[in-house]
């Protein structure tokens, strides 16, 4: 897009710039100013919520400064629910990170079948949250479904959702079966984008099939993992119903995860004040873990170019 | 030219966001109760059920063609039970304020402290033929306070004892039908005899339907049979440490993991799929019921403080910002009067003394013969809500967090209801 | 980061029709000195692996659809039972008659159609303004697109719906069509376009304006036809995700002509909220499987879709 070598031509591409910002902007104008009134203005909204006490019951809305912000330091619900975010993230990154490249890299393997099994490990992404988690809710109980299978292995299994470490590794387990096949898509295209080439001349130099995986594969599909990562914990930071069907936040608080306090508090305690001030912080955690991911990709995202 | 017009409409959008969020959550005006033309009224209800909304618009057209001059129309909005209070909430803070609304009982208190209902006692009793002294006193406790009535409840269901008669048959059990007919319908038998059949058939013993270890409230049945309850009738002092509620506890676990009469928590055991001997319900469930087994239905068992009884309700408010809170509480004068509430009565059991009878509940529940039915008004006279507390949500949290300690093993009744005393005290009092 | 940035060498850009060989018909270079016969077992042990890998992920859906065609009693029963045994297809005709279930289905089709191609045409516009065009503020203005991505819905809806409420347009599909065309569910889409539209090969745009043509030419003549792989990925993301959107449409819709299908979904109960279960996973059933049938269908297509896109860096 750079040297143009005659003056005439130059004056003609000093035009074209200027009426080419005028482009820019109105191209991006919709996506822009829908993000102004949907997005922006909203959060705006929130946070001038989140300076007051509001009961929608009671119809009351004063202002109270940062009094909900004080409040959030001494609530300990609120610690809890940090703490199982924390641990539900957590898990969800790293399970759904490890099983969508294990199924990808196993999906890439051109063996007999493929075809059929993507569409099965696919399949769940569609399937609507209710009718999966009510048949979670089946396979999790004290002696049937899956402990069943694991007594037939002479296993006795946990009261998986009654256990404050097993329900949270319940949750974990099958919020990810459900979106593994999207993040497994993702791989997959990532993986098909890899040359076979640069693989075939490491074998041939002696290096083992994961020296060739660790060494070549995953840098060459490192920023798909980035996106996907970051999608993914946005997408953990944001579960909600599955956790409302299957433990309600229990046993005690040990998956009453940030959202569903959030909820909790504007929908059932009616305190939306101190719910929009909730929203804050999730927000500001959100935005604080992405921009992390983001900054430090530098160290571990390849770069072909 | 498109391009700045779509601009200036985004723009403009943008503003009218900015305006609308910004705008406080008192932007609703209550218009006065005597509105120029004809108003349109809107009821939010839970039920989804095509008989039901037939008869409410049925209803509803009526009174529309008798008062053109005050109603040009009610609509009843069907929301999700499960997202209920949710989009009600959103509804209220959105500033679409319904005109009168289904309302849980757990959030009675807290709909009638809170200023969000508008009085209605007033308007029935001075609706003409209303015969607002047929109202079954000790329905309407759980909607009033001291200035008035906020809300009527129009379903008021009993609960009872389900029970499958086959599985008790083929057991060799006595069946509770008699052991009721001879006074000893207690709840040491009913255990009793779950435990036995479990031992011999499998399946489930006795399931108190809906608790599932979380909606610990629906426990009312058990402990109220030992007298106790969760906390003082002012609401202030927590009572779950009474010897009383301690003994009642310490039954239900021991049924549990001594007995393995109560399956344990994370076992979905349902009554209604036959593996399951008997269980504590609400008679409007026996819809579930598709003549796979036998069954028959039994008063709760009696305790040590014999069996006061339970009802489950629901009412209907006027919401005092609403637009047209005159207007409604009218038509929820003519809605629940003597004739309607007669004709409602074929799918919810009334609050009118005159109407709780065999034969006006026998249309809408053909599933029970007459001796039934007869339990089922027995049971609904000074028969207990259950639960509930104008900080109600915020109690029940924090209730079934401390109980859960209780559902294990080696569970403390005394020790975990100390705990829960200490969780819930400060909210009590809040 | 600039949009200079991660740029590849025109030349990787595959056409769509030069896909990588997939499946079992595909010719597999022979590797390694290993005896056929042990690699032949490695690879059933890979498949055993994915058969076993597969139970849960298949068996919820499975259940689901045989449970449509149970009695309720026996939907209940524990443990559950794999056939139906006594099928009926009851079920499927009172998801019809107890709701206006096809306008129901209507509704959701024409609403994930809508923001569709709204998305499509608000993200492929500004990710190509983002990724090719230097304007003053373009990155700010990115990055204020940006902060969609990472906003729950549940923060906003009580706004949001004072706003649909203030417009009037409660009980209508627009807050359900405009808001995710223009909000915070397009942003991802925004994302995709500009990733791929920075592989573009700058050459094509220099031909096309050589040819006299203006910025909207090059976009609409040049590189939006060029980018139909990653339109492609944009479509099935935003199908599916409008195709879901439960929350919503709880909150902005009342009336039965008007609900979409996860929200009709729930409206299968009895006459006291109890599930008609059923007739609720018979409904479900039909929802899935359509999504399904076009998956396996497109799926090829989508993963190429996909690969061709920035998303693979």
């Amino acid at each position: 897009m750079t040297s143009v070598p005659t003056l005439p031509a130059r004056r003609r591409t000093m035009r074209w710039r200027d009426r080419d910002a005028l482009y820019g902007y109105l191209f991006s104008a919709p996506a822009v100013l829908g993000s102004l009134a949907f997005v922006i203005a909203p959060l705006i909204a929130v946070v001038w919520y989140s300076l007051h006490e509001w009961n929608v019951l009671a119809n009351t809305f004063t202002f109270i400064g940062g009094e909900n912000y004080t409040r959030m330091l001494t609530d300990a619900a609120l610690h809890d629910s940090l703490w199982a975010s924390l641990w539900f993230s957590l898990g969800v990154l790293v399970l759904n990170m490890t099983l969508a490249l294990a199924l990808a890299v196993l999906l890439n393997q051109h063996l007999p079948g493929t075809t059929l099994f993507r569409v099965l490990f696919f399949s769940p992404v569609v399937v609507s949250l209710v009718a999966w988690t009510i048949v979670w809710g089946f396979l999790l109980q004290a002696d049937n479904g899956v402990n069943a299978f694991l007594a037939a292995l002479g296993v006795t299994g946990p009261n998986w959702l009654r256990g404050s470490v097993t329900a949270m590794i319940a949750v974990v387990v099958v919020q990810v079966f459900k979106n593994v096949g999207l993040n497994m898509v993702l791989f997959l295209a990532a993986l098909q984008g890899v040359p076979e080439d640069i693989g075939e001349a490491a074998r041939l130099d002696g290096a083992g099939a994961w020296r060739r995986f660790t060494s070549i594969t995953l840098p060459m599909i490192s920023p798909t993992m980035l996106l996907v990562g970051i999608l993914t914990l946005v997408g953990s930071l944001e579960t909600f119903a599955l956790i409302d069907v299957l433990t309600d936040g229990g046993p005690g608080t040990s998956t009453t995860v940030l959202v569903f306090y959030l909820y909790r508090q504007a929908f059932e305690f009616n305190q939306f004040g101190y719910a929009s001030a909730i929203a804050v912080l999730l927000f500001v955690i959100v935005l604080a873990l992405t921009l992390l991911q983001w900054q430090t990709r530098k160290k571990w995202v390849f770069h072909e170019s | 030219m498109v391009h700045r017009r779509s601009v200036s409409a985004l723009a403009s959008l943008v503003l009218a966001g900015t305006l609308a969020a910004c705008g406080s959550g008192t932007s609703d005006t209550s218009e006065d109760a005597t509105p120029d033309g004809p108003v349109d009224l809107r009821m939010t209800v839970w039920t989804a059920d095509e008989g039901h909304l037939g008869l409410f618009q049925e209803i509803a057209d009526a009174y529309v063609a008798d008062h053109p001059d005050e109603v040009s129309s009610v609509t009843f909005e069907t929301i999700p039970f499960e997202d209920y209070t949710t989009t009600l909430t959103t509804q209220l803070a959105g500033g679409n304020t319904p005109d009168l609304a289904w309302v849980f009982e757990s959030n009675a208190p807290e709909f009638v402290s809170s200023g969000a209902l508008a009085e209605i006692g007033g308007t029935l009793e001075a609706t003409d033929g209303y015969e607002y002294e047929d109202l079954l006193g000790s329905a309407l406790d759980l909607w009033s306070n001291d200035d008035g009535l906020y809300a009527y409840p129009f379903s008021n269901s009993p609960f009872v004892m389900f029970v499958n008669t086959d599985r008790i048959a083929e057991a060799g059990q006595t069946q509770p039908s008699e052991l009721h007919a001879g006074g000893e319908w207690t709840y040491d038998s009913a255990r009793d005899i779950s435990a036995a059949t479990v031992e011999d058939l499998g399946g489930a013993g006795l399931v108190v339907r809906d608790f599932d270890y979380t909606a610990w409230s629906n426990l009312a049945s058990v402990w109220g049979a030992w007298g106790a309850q969760p906390w003082s009738a002012d609401g202030t002092t927590c009572e779950f440490d009474s010897p009383e509620m301690v003994d009642a506890l310490s039954w239900f676990h021991d049924a549990v993991y001594t007995q393995g009469a109560i399956p344990g928590p994370g076992t979905a055991a349902d009554f209604f799929s036959g593996d399951t001997t008997m269980t504590i319900t609400q008679i409007s469930r026996a819809s579930a019921l598709d003549g796979s087994f036998e069954w028959d239905i039994v008063p709760l068992p009696t305790g040590p403080a014999g069996q006061p009884g339970v009802i489950g309700q629901a009412g209907i408010g006027v919401l005092a910002n609403g637009e047209n809170p005159g207007a409604a509480a009218n038509f929820l004068a003519h809605f629940t009067n003597p004739e309607n509430a007669s004709q409602l009565s074929q799918y919810f059991p009334p609050p009118r003394t005159s109407l709780l009878t065999t034969e006006s509940l026998a249309e809408g529940n053909p599933a029970f013969d007459e001796r039934q039915l007869e339990i089922v008004v027995e049971a609904i006279d000074g028969a207990a809500t259950k639960p509930s507390h104008v900080n109600y949500a915020q109690v029940d949290t924090a209730t079934r967090s401390a109980l859960d300690a209780l559902w294990t093993e080696t569970g403390d009744a005394a020790a975990v209801a100390t705990e829960v005393c200490a969780a819930i005290d400060p909210l009590l009092q809040d | 980061m600039s949009p200079d940035q991660l740029t590849k060498p025109p030349t990787a850009q595959p056409s769509p029709g030069a896909r990588r060989p997939v499946g079992r018909h595909s010719p597999r270079p022979r590797r390694g000195k290993r005896p056929p016969r042990a690699e032949h077992l490695g690879r059933a042990a890979l498949v055993f692996l994915m058969v076993l890998l597969a139970v849960p992920f298949v068996f919820p859906t499975w259940w689901m659809a045989s449970s449509s065609l149970k009695t309720t009693s026996e939907i209940l029963r524990i443990p559950p039972t794999v056939w139906a045994e006594s099928p009926t297809l009851a079920p499927y005709r009172d998801v019809f008659t107890l709701q206006p279930f096809a306008q129901q289905y209507m509704n959701s089709l024409y609403i994930a159609v809508a923001v569709t191609i709204g998305t499509i045409a608000v993200a492929a516009l500004a990710g190509y303004a983002f990724a090719r065009i230097r304007f003053p503020g373009a990155n700010a203005l990115f990055v204020i697109v940006l902060i969609g991505m990472l906003v729950p819905s549940e923060v906003t809806i009580v706004p949001l719906f004072r706003m649909v409420n203030t417009l009037g347009l409660i009980d209508t599909h627009w807050p359900l069509i405009v808001i995710p065309v223009l909000g915070a569910p397009s942003v991802l889409a925004t994302f995709i376009m500009r990733q791929f539209f920075i592989t573009f090969p700058g050459e094509l745009e220099e031909a096309g304006r050589m040819d006299g043509l203006t910025r909207f030419g090059i976009f609409a003549r040049i590189a939006f036809p060029l980018a139909r792989s990653a339109v492609a990925a944009v479509a099935i993301f935003t199908f599916l995700k409008s195709w879901n959107l439960y929350l919503e449409p709880i909150v902005y819709l009342s009336s039965k002509e008007n609900f979409t299908l996860p929200q009709a979904l729930t409206q299968y109960v009895d006459a006291y909220g109890g599930p008609i279960w059923n007739v609720q996973l018979a409904a479900t059933t039909l929802t899935v499987i359509p999504v399904l049938i076009v998956f396996v269908i497109a799926q090829r297509q989508f993963i190429q879709g996909l690969a061709n896109t920035g998303l693979k860096g």
